[in-house]
């Protein structure tokens, strides 16, 4: 079956069984490949898009599912203020290692920082907590998530 | 050589991040390769298994399968794996690529399908029938080396597939003399490395050229490739290895796999591209499990805690098959138990058994248990003595002019301070006012671990210990024709930030600039046979091999700068920044000249090169580090518990370490807190669970938990670095001491508290019910009037 859906602001028809899952389609079919999947039951966080500009567990969506959707993949068009923000914040504090889980992180936090400009430190913590890392320990990505969010907040100031 | 060392300490930004963060990385699965198939393997659902029949015949009737073979087709192609290398007490094991009667482990391979995708392959394996005379299982390992166990491999004979035994001095004797016994047992749970990038491979065959590229996460392309021509019949040059961006490895992306071979098979079987990705459950249940031990030492001692003479007895689990020497993971915990600690009498028993489990090889610091069963054991010495538990290691303690010392494993400990870690440490978690104490609510204790890090191992140890093959590593570098530096290493990344760090050293190494400095890694064709990343030899194999051979870049480009000044000596003339200066009290001076344009001189001008220089600008160096080098560190926590809950809160955390020369603080930073959180994970929270039947009940994310952020304290880290005098730019490595020091800090921090209900444990994880439990029977047992 053909669905149309929205990704990274282009409108894409692409041909699926019902069985497929978003994660799938994305990477294998429309060659985004920024899209990690690390244990397809929605635990590891690595496949978090932005549906409708919420975070979604790609490995848990059907593709058909996406029929007259928006997806935003961390490849997604022009960057948002708040991604842009959060990738310099990650690069400074060197908020990742291996670099797998990290997409998942970034699509999180895009629209966590966006909808939260006020975040404190307890708030992130409690959203980072779906998204495993194996390698940094968490605590250069919580520090990078809050320079980011004051960076941005300095921005708004001005 | 004073002009050096500019680059090397600064703590930049990785350059690998940019397309880390931009979604442009290339691991294995986003590799697109036209026209390959997709394959899935059928694992056995039982622990133990006769297979008495496949039947294939409806999976290969669905529409876009191209395959489906079983461990019999296979044989024809590949060669058994043997590994028996010379060593006392190992029994040689052999297994071929796939089983062909019998499945030893839930999980274990039975047939693999090649499909046009892999949902087609998923579904036609779940049209194999097979049938199973389901066997008894064996799943834990005291039960496995009893007499009348079910045997795992009946080739051996038995389920002893290893048993070593060292003996410094007189042990026996101390023990059998000394004032005081005093015992204590380890015993640390299955563990999986489960990094977030599940293993999977691309394989291609050029039926043409007849060669065989291999994409795959690999730690170690070149050692990889050796293995797949002994498997497949072929030869090196008909191999090439691949190893992309790597999504962690932690040491599970080392051996060759039997899946991975299988591919490699199939592909030159077909004439096709091939590719396979693992799954969660698949990686949780048989890729790779670790650190399965059980220790238990007797320690002579005066009546001041002076150990006089200790002996180590230890049991590994080492799963079904042997994918490394058995002997290889314990016998470096027996070596280095007594680290920093001088004790002339000393002996181990190491016994390996085998079970019908997945196999285990080395994850991040195999030999991580060493640190908690020492610490641990000095701590039940000042316990039963009444003595103070730092105390009780500055009188065993190395003192700073006794070293080098030669430890009773055979090693030679060196450039290490171990004092002045602890001390420091002591001071920082306010150890001089802590006392283990209860409010009521909660359980206070504070845990020390003092940590000596085997880093690299050189090709010494490996002849010593018996165990096999090379520690050296290989570095090439290139001054391109535009003057930038092109270097390689056979070491690949998986996240530790090599692109970067070893740019740095190139950088100082030459005298040019980082920016000036690519480095490629990962690729057997492009980069230097070289053993691979793996322990800490990051660091002095790969960045000592690069300096090393950056030195004799260096001397290269001024010989070839002098001549084109007209002069018949180097002496005064310097590289800055990639230009040729003349060096002069207090400063330097431009001399006109730059690395392109003795580049372009080398590549398109030979005849302008002084006499005896051959044109072209490559180079290449090995480097063999010392036997061993080490690196030390004190780890101290303060934890509380909960009475009415046992939940476990650590509430400082703090690590000492002296990991000799820094390259780049922020990427060190990086690997030390990381390897103390996986140390942590590993220690309250992970748990590879078998039931009797040799089930796995633990292979999702759902029961396999390794930490979130909720579960990783703050880690302070103090660093109190002293250089290497053995190694270049005085290196010594670090990365997986985080790992050592976190299990005993907080195994011991645990049992400080648990001693004011007389309580104490011995197995990890220390899980909530697990603390529960030693506190309330703790305390049932002091309300009966018997000793804790």
């Amino acid at each position: 079956m053909i669905i149309s859906l929205t990704v990274n602001g282009e409108v894409r028809d692409v041909a699926v069984e019902p069985h497929y899952l978003l994660s799938d389609v994305l990477r294998d079919r429309l060659d985004l490949t920024a899209t990690h999947v690390g244990c397809e039951q929605g635990i590891c966080g690595a496949c978090t898009v932005l549906v409708d500009g919420q975070p979604a567990r790609a490995c848990l969506l059907f593709a058909v599912q996406m029929e007259g959707h928006a997806v935003t993949t961390l490849e997604g068009g022009a960057p948002s203020v708040e991604l842009r923000a959060l990738r310099a914040a990650f690069h400074t504090h060197h908020a990742q290692q291996c670099g797998f889980c990290t997409p998942g992180i970034l699509m999180t936090f895009a629209a966590y920082l966006r909808d939260h400009p006020d975040c404190d430190e307890a708030g992130v913590r409690a959203v980072l907590g779906g998204n495993l890392c194996r390698c940094t320990g968490y605590g250069p990505i919580v520090r990078a998530i809050m320079a980011a969010s004051a960076a941005l907040r300095e921005v708004a100031d001005v | 050589m004073s002009e050096r060392e500019a680059y090397v300490g600064q703590p930049r930004p990785r350059r690998e991040d940019h397309r880390l963060l931009a979604g442009l990385a290339r691991y294995v699965d986003d590799i697109k390769v036209a026209g390959a198939l997709h394959a899935a393997f059928l694992r056995s659902p039982h622990g133990h298994a006769r297979i008495v029949s496949i039947d294939v015949t409806a999976a290969l009737e669905l529409l876009g399968v191209v395959t489906v073979v079983t461990g019999e087709d296979l044989a024809e192609d590949v060669t058994d794996l043997t590994v028996a290398p010379p060593i006392e007490g190992l029994r040689p094991t052999s297994m071929p690529v796939m089983p062909v009667d019998r499945v030893r482990f839930q999980g274990d391979l039975v047939a693999c399908v090649v499909a046009a995708d892999r949902y087609v392959a998923e579904e036609a394996m779940e049209r194999i029938v097979v049938e199973y005379a389901e066997l008894p299982a064996v799943s834990d390992m005291f039960a496995a080396l009893r007499d009348d166990s079910v045997l795992v491999d009946e080739a051996l004979g038995t389920n002893l597939v290893a048993r070593r035994v060292h003996r410094a001095g007189d042990p026996e004797a101390r023990l059998a003399a000394a004032p005081r016994v005093i015992e204590a047992e380890f015993h640390q749970q299955r563990q999986t490395h489960a990094p977030i990038e599940t293993r999977g491979c691309i394989a291609q065959w050029d039926p043409g050229r007849e060669h065989l590229t291999l994409v795959i996460g690999s730690q170690v392309p070149h050692p990889l490739r050796t293995q797949i021509v002994r498997r497949l019949g072929l030869r090196d040059s008909q191999v090439s290895v691949s190893s992309p961006d790597v999504g962690g490895s932690f040491g599970q992306k080392i051996a060759l796999y039997r899946e991975e071979l299988a591919i490699c098979a199939l592909a030159r079987r077909l004439g096709r591209p091939v590719r396979w990705k693992e799954d969660r459950m698949e990686n949780l249940l048989a890729a790779c499990h670790a650190r399965e031990q059980w220790c238990r030492t007797r320690a002579a001692v005066d009546d001041t805690g002076r150990i006089l003479g200790l002996t180590l007895e230890m049991v590994e689990d080492f799963g079904a098959y042997c994918f490394y020497p058995a002997n290889y993971i314990s016998e470096v915990v027996g070596i280095i138990l007594t680290g920093q600690y001088g004790i002339a009498d000393y002996g181990y028993e190491i016994r390996v058994a085998l079970t019908n489990k997945c196999g285990v090889g080395p994850m991040r610091a195999p030999m991580a248990m060493a640190s908690w069963v020492m610490e641990g054991t000095l701590d039940v010495i000042a316990r039963r003595l009444g003595l103070d538990p730092a105390e009780v290691r500055r009188r065993n303690m190395l003192a700073d002019q006794a070293l080098p010392y030669v430890m009773p494993g055979g090693e030679t400990l060196l450039d290490v301070n171990c004092a002045e870690t602890m001390e420091t440490a002591l001071d920082e978690i306010g150890y001089a006012a802590h006392r283990p104490h209860d409010d009521g609510r909660y359980l206070y204790g504070l845990g020390l671990c003092n940590v000596v890090e085997s880093t690299t191992y050189g090709s010494r140890f490996y002849k010593n210990s018996g165990i096999g093959g090379s520690g050296h590593e290989a570095a090439r570098i290139i001054v391109e024709p535009d003057g930038t530096v092109s270097a390689s290493v056979g070491m690949a990344a998986a996240g530790q930030g090599y692109e970067t760090t070893f740019a740095q050293v190139v950088a100082d190494g030459v005298g040019v600039r980082p920016d000036d400095v690519a480095v490629t890694l990962g690729h057997s064709d492009t980069s230097p046979y070289g053993m691979g990343s793996r322990g800490g030899r990051g660091a002095t194999a790969g960045g000592g091999a690069l300096y090393l051979c950056a030195a004799e870049v260096r001397a290269h480009l001024l010989r070839l700068a002098a001549h084109r000044l007209g002069l018949n000596a180097t002496d005064g003339l310097g590289l800055r920044d990639g230009r040729i200066v003349w060096v002069r009290a207090g400063g330097s001076e431009e001399t006109g000249l730059d690395v392109a344009d003795l580049a372009r001189t080398a590549y398109f001008d030979p005849l302008a090169l002084p006499e005896g220089m051959r044109p072209g600008l490559e180079f290449y160096r090995t480097y063999d580090p010392p036997p061993m080098t080490f690196s030390n560190s004190t780890h101290a926590c303060r934890v509380r518990i909960a009475r009415e809950t046992g939940r476990l809160e650590i509430l400082d955390y703090l690590v000492v370490e002296n990991c000799g020369t820094v390259i780049n603080p922020l990427v060190v930073h990086g690997q030390q807190a990381g390897a103390v959180a996986m140390g942590l994970s590993g220690t309250l929270l992970e748990n590879v669970v078998y039931d009797q039947a040799g089930r796995n009940l633990s292979a999702t994310f759902a029961d396999y938990t390794i930490a979130t952020v909720a579960d990783i304290p703050a880690i302070r880290i103090i660093a109190r670095a002293t250089p290497s005098s053995r190694t270049p730019l005085g290196l010594k490595g670090m990365a997986e001491g985080g790992v050592m020091g976190a299990i005993g800090a907080v195994a011991n921090a645990v049992n400080d508290a648990l001693s004011v209900v007389g309580a104490q444990v011995t197995c990890l994880p220390l899980t909530p019910m697990r603390l529960h439990a030693a506190i309330h029977d703790g305390i049932g047992r002091a309300a009966q009037g018997q000793e804790g």
